[in-house]
């Protein structure tokens, strides 16, 4: 159970209220915003903060989300310490910016305010928006409440600029779910989090500083030569910070669990799994509703568990490989669509893991959550009395949509 | 660096044989109407055409090496040979050595004389009244400049002809060093300025942005090295494609949050790095790899977007186009710029034809560059927020655009009322600016 450091304060807010407050203790350098549904609040939270000088940033108002990464990979290239958040349609416009950070190793934090992609025209929550950026290179975290949002944002700093990583990293909260969602929040005390995260480590690798000339970015490959080899060393490279952010990630929740009493599960958190003959596969804030409808089936004398991903990018394969080993069947359940593989990306990932642990055991895909649907417990139930039957091999034939006949 | 010096510059195409700078001479070096006591001579070529005898003042002067008794000597301090009546001998092994009849035997005063500039001050170009005359005082500009770092490696690679590598070489010694350069994908880094598999092409911090973000790249390290106290340039090198179409909206928002920086953009009118496909700052009629000439197309059916004019609406802190033919233009208001660039955002577009692009010899570059600017298909002007837009170089009787187009391959096919158009849109545009420019004058005078 977390215990409430001595200087920490007790407040009531959202999600976005969370993460600025998060922000405010992480001190970035330069906040770029640009509005856009159900991020707005948040930036706006942050906006305020610098107004009022409690965060004493700069802040810049840019004509859009694809300006907002560049000025802040601009920021971070002259050492500046860095933050942003996003939602949807506004990811998807800051896409071309955005796909380069992680190659040229810059260690920014961005939240992603998960949201439902058009079309159709939606503004409600989904993971859509983060799922579909999984292969660009950003470490994916995705929280369960609202006090996780505002831990996690701070521990991002740590994590991104560790030199054994130097990866930007998405911190992830459902739209709506968290964004809007109000809870009882424990704030640290500003000296604390600062002893914490130590100074800003942004571009000591990188840089566009008359001090230190250097080429960014010059034309790498081509044919023959040593060129390509060159791109390989960088692409590699990135693979490996990728995995060293496992570790580091765990190191850094350790670190946090230390100094302020609430040990976050990294990578995966096993939940009820003692005893366990199968369990459900969450993500993100849909977990607490999950738990919940565990609690309520084990009390019934159900044998289930829940595993939860925290962490998405890097994939936790070990630590799922571990906790898939404990159970016989899964149900895998996804706020996000596959659409090559006629499930959730949660579950097509998880096969892999599966594979790892060379047990084929029966995996269901569930989808639901999508457009800012509500997956309620009793959604969970029902989700809950499907997975039971695959234990002896009763797997529907294709993915769950588990809100299609809500009324 | 070697040095440069003020010259006088004679157009033949200008001059109709008149005399009157040869009396000028006469009077100011011998106070007499006797034009063979004249030290510049206008001499009949025959056809109409006039050539010039007269003291080039050499780089390598022959007459100095000849002269036996030191009495010439090349002034290192103006660059004039100086003539020393005390020390001549009246060998004249001198007017041998000249291949411009500068130096010449005067029966009347019994010695040789020679053009001394008039101290700076040349009386014969005061009087001509074509401006087939001219006193070029650019040198002190080159030795300014010369005496600056190049802050590009040797051997860039760009096309034969290409006026982007003067420019932007020039451009960069006089930024100076405390610079970060941002050069999108197109020709200037395809030249090497960002380098190749990790060697730079630069003395200075350069990079690659995409093509869309220059400006709001250079925005947030700005940002940056403000709020650290340091006092770094943004400098922008863009092409048309990066500054007009897809780089536009980020410019844009620069310009609007008047974000401190220097955006260069070399318009060469289309995306010639790639294979010559058209930008929205290609001219209309023009041949493209993507607005070809066929039966059904005659190359690009619209106009360029006039960038200039747009960026002004913005309200920048400075505004202007330059040419490269006009080197003087461009250096009064590259400084502009730089001063500008401290408070706000300074937007130079500069135009470069494409000897390699738009078809035309790599030897004809600065003419195709003139003639651009005389014959008004391009204008050369300057935005400063206050005092408004301001004429720096008005044509006010132009060449014909027919003068213009007849340089450049890619206007070869063009129809009579294509040339039309382009006559009648260079015509509009001319005018457009004018009525801005009139309209601040006034405001100005009050």
């Amino acid at each position: 159970m977390s215990k409430i450091s001595n200087s920490s304060r007790v407040i009531v807010c959202d999600g976005n209220e969370a993460a600025a407050l998060g922000v405010g203790l992480a001190r970035p350098d330069v906040v770029a915003v640009y509005p856009i549904t159900p991020q707005s609040s948040l930036v706006e939270y942050v906006s305020q903060m610098i107004a009022d000088g409690r965060l004493q940033a700069e802040l810049m108002n840019v004509e859009g989300e694809h300006s907002v990464m560049s000025a802040l990979q601009g920021a971070a290239l002259a050492g500046g310490r860095t933050y942003t958040a996003t939602s949807g349609p506004g990811l998807a416009f800051m896409f071309e910016p955005y796909i380069r950070a992680p190659g040229l190793r810059l260690p920014m934090v961005a939240s992603l305010v998960t949201r439902d992609l058009l079309t159709p025209q939606c503004v409600w929550g989904g993971q859509q928006d983060a799922m579909s950026v999984r292969e660009a290179g950003w470490i994916q975290i995705y929280c369960e409440t609202v006090q996780e949002v505002l831990d996690t944002i701070v521990m991002a700093y740590k994590i991104a600029e560790h030199h054994d990583v130097m990866l930007p990293v998405n911190v992830c909260h459902d739209g709506n779910y968290l964004s809007y969602g109000v809870s009882r929040v424990e704030l640290p005390d500003q000296a604390e989090v600062d002893a914490f995260l130590g100074p800003r480590d942004v571009n000591w690798h990188v840089a566009l500083d008359p001090a230190r000339p250097m080429a960014v970015d010059p034309l790498t490959g081509g044919a023959g030569g040593g060129g390509p080899a060159m791109f390989v060393k960088y692409r590699k490279g990135l693979c490996n910070g990728m995995q060293n952010a496992l570790r580091v990630i765990s190191e850094v929740h350790a670190e946090w669990g230390e100094r302020f009493g609430r040990f976050h599960a990294p990578l995966v958190e096993e939940y009820s799994l003692d005893g366990a003959d199968y369990a459900l596969v969450t993500i993100g804030s849909m977990t607490g509703a999950a738990k919940d409808a565990v609690d309520a089936a084990r009390e019934a004398g159900e044998k289930v568990g829940l595993i939860k991903v925290k962490t998405f990018r890097p994939f936790p394969v070990e630590a799922l490989s571990a906790a898939f080993a404990k159970v016989k069947a899964v149900g895998i359940v996804d706020r996000a669509v596959s659409f090559g593989w006629n499930s959730g990306p949660v579950y097509q990932e998880s096969l892999g893991a599966l594979y790892r642990t060379g047990r084929h055991i029966p995996a269901i895909s569930f989808i639901g959550g999508l457009a800012g649907a509500d997956i309620t417990a009793e959604h969970f139930a029902r989700i809950i009395e499907t997975t039971a039957k695959a234990v002896t091999g009763a797997v529907p034939d294709g993915p769950v949509w588990v809100n299609e006949n809500d009324q | 660096m070697g040095k440069s010096f003020n010259t006088i510059q004679f157009h033949a195409d200008r001059c109709d044989g008149c005399g009157d700078c040869m009396t000028a001479c006469a009077q100011a070096k011998a106070g007499t109407d006797d034009l063979a006591q004249s030290r510049i001579r206008i001499v009949p070529a025959g056809g109409g055409v006039y050539e010039l005898a007269l003291c080039r003042q050499c780089g390598d002067p022959k007459c100095v090496m000849n002269c036996p008794s030191g009495a010439l000597t090349k002034n290192a301090a103006t660059g004039v040979i100086d003539w020393d009546w005390g020390k001549c001998v009246n060998c004249l092994l001198c007017t041998v050595g000249c291949a411009y009849a500068g130096i010449v035997f005067e029966a009347e005063v019994g010695h040789v004389t020679k053009c001394d500039t008039c101290d700076g001050d040349p009386a014969c170009v005061k009087v001509c009244p074509h401006g087939a005359l001219e006193y070029k005082t650019v040198a002190g500009i080159f030795n300014e400049y010369g005496d600056k770092e190049d802050l590009f490696a040797p051997g860039l690679s760009a096309c034969q002809g290409c006026n982007s590598e003067l420019l932007i070489r020039h451009t960069l010694r006089k930024v100076g060093p405390e610079t970060v350069v941002a050069a999108p994908p197109g020709c200037i880094p395809g030249m090497g300025t960002v380098g190749y598999n990790g060697k730079t092409g630069c003395k200075v911090p350069i990079f690659h942005p995409l093509l869309t973000n220059t400006a709001s790249m250079l925005a947030g390290l700005k940002k940056q090295y403000n709020r650290m106290g340091r006092d770094v340039t943004m400098l922008a090198l863009a092409g048309d494609g990066g500054t007009a179409d897809v780089g536009f909206q980020s410019l844009s928002g620069a310009a609007e949050r008047n974000d401190q920086m220097l955006f260069v953009c070399v318009d060469n009118e289309g995306y010639m790095n790639t294979g010559m496909q058209a930008s929205g700052a290609t001219s209309f009629g023009s041949w493209t790899s993507t607005t070809p000439v066929g039966s059904a197309m005659k190359g690009k059916s619209t106009e360029a977007k006039n960038l200039p004019v747009v960026m002004m609406m913005h309200n920048c802190s400075y505004v202007a186009t330059a040419s490269t033919a006009f080197l003087e233009d461009y250096y009064a208001k590259l400084e502009k710029a730089i001063e500008a660039s401290k408070h706000g955002m300074a937007y130079l577009h500069v135009y470069a034809p494409c000897p390699t692009g738009w078809r035309f010899s790599s030897a004809m570059t600065t003419q195709v560059c003139r003639m651009q600017v005389l014959s008004n298909f391009v204008t050369l002007w300057e935005f400063e927020p206050g005092r408004g837009l301001r004429f720096t170089h008005p044509v006010d009787r132009p060449r014909t655009i027919e003068e213009y187009l007849k340089l450049i391959g890619k206007y070869k096919h063009l129809e009579p009322e294509q040339v039309a158009h382009i006559r009648k849109s260079v015509h509009d545009k001319v005018a457009f600016l004018k009525r801005f420019a009139a309209a601040d004058a006034a405001a100005a005078a009050g």
